[in-house]
């Protein structure tokens, strides 16, 4: 019985201590909290990834995500209807990780605690960091037909799909590296 | 209780057999009958007009079927307005394609919306099914 407390207390003693370390890590390092693998995520990936990028919920408050998940019908004008299982998996994923439901650090949390506590944005883009952040690309390098739209985060910021919008991932098609 | 479970099975049997995607093509069949007598069954031809044919769609835009998917089934696509890549609707290039039926209803239904601003009828899902598996 001895043995296993021990066992049980190191073991528990290590856990935190490695938790604390990725922590420090991520924050420092500007990573986003990304936390949850799984089925829902992976669902969630594949459901809304099919269409666009499974942009990380972390980046929008519960109530966006209540309200995108209330207008799927006509989701940014395409019919986005789940069915009844998926959508209360998916809804409950995107509350539960929300920009207000947990700490968010790095970019992706700079984004969520600049929405004014008023507003209820569906487009990520539309936030006031997002649009600071962007406000210095032309034009032209988001409407060239290799990015098409400003929500294709994954056609200049090459690791999006893992979280990772840090500057140094930045490679704009036909242009390039971004220096601010 | 054991006959319970044996009979619990049959019908979890029975629903999974329910759920093929040549099943649906089935129950598509029978729907079309209902809705119309002189239905013949499924016609490559019929689905090959509704993919390739354009209409104003959900967004306003002009589009069809091949404006995403291309005008070669075994080719993969590209969502035009998100940039997203699609895999080859072919099921000789994508044998995956066409095997799960839960995907099957889901997309007919969207993209139907998305295309034609409403849900297709058994007789157009199962006509345009019967082309894009058969190309």
């Amino acid at each position: 019985m001895k043995t296993i407390t021990y066992t049980l207390t190191l073991a528990a003693a290590l856990l935190a201590g490695n938790m604390l370390y990725a922590d420090d890590e991520r924050y420092e390092r500007g990573k986003p909290y990304m936390t949850e693998t799984g089925k829902a995520a992976t669902l969630y990936k594949t459901e809304c990834g099919a269409c666009h990028m499974a942009y990380q919920p972390e980046f929008l408050p519960k109530r966006s995500w209540k309200k995108m998940m209330q207008t799927l019908e006509n989701h940014f004008k395409t019919d986005a209807t789940l069915e009844k299982e998926e959508y209360a998996t998916i809804q409950a994923y995107l509350l539960r990780n929300a920009s207000d439901a947990k700490p968010v650090f790095g970019d992706i949390g700079k984004i969520g605690r600049k929405i004014p506590a008023d507003q209820t944005p569906l487009r990520i883009s539309e936030t006031p960091y997002f649009k600071k952040e962007h406000r210095e690309i032309p034009k032209r390098m988001i409407l060239q037909k290799e990015v098409k739209s400003i929500a294709n985060c994954a056609a200049c910021h090459t690791k999006a799909e893992q979280g990772n919008y840090s500057e140094h991932t930045i490679f704009i098609p036909n242009y390039g590296k971004w220096d601010d | 209780m054991k006959k319970t479970m044996i009979v619990l099975a049959l019908i979890a049997g029975t629903s999974l057999y329910g759920k093929t995607v040549d099943a649906y093509i089935n129950q598509l069949a029978a729907e079309a009958k209902q809705q119309n007598s002189a239905f013949q069954g499924f016609s490559a031809q019929r689905g090959k007009d509704i993919y390739f044919s354009k209409h104003i769609g959900k967004r306003g835009k002009e589009v069809s079927c091949a404006s995403c998917h291309t005008d070669n089934l075994r080719q993969g696509g590209e969502n035009i307005f998100t940039g997203k890549k699609i895999k080859p609707l072919s099921p000789s290039v994508n044998p995956k394609r066409f095997t799960d039926v839960k995907k099957v209803k889901k997309w007919l239904r969207r993209n139907f919306k998305d295309v034609y601003k409403r849900e297709g009828t058994a007789q157009e899902k199962g006509d345009v099914l019967l082309f894009m598996r058969s190309n």
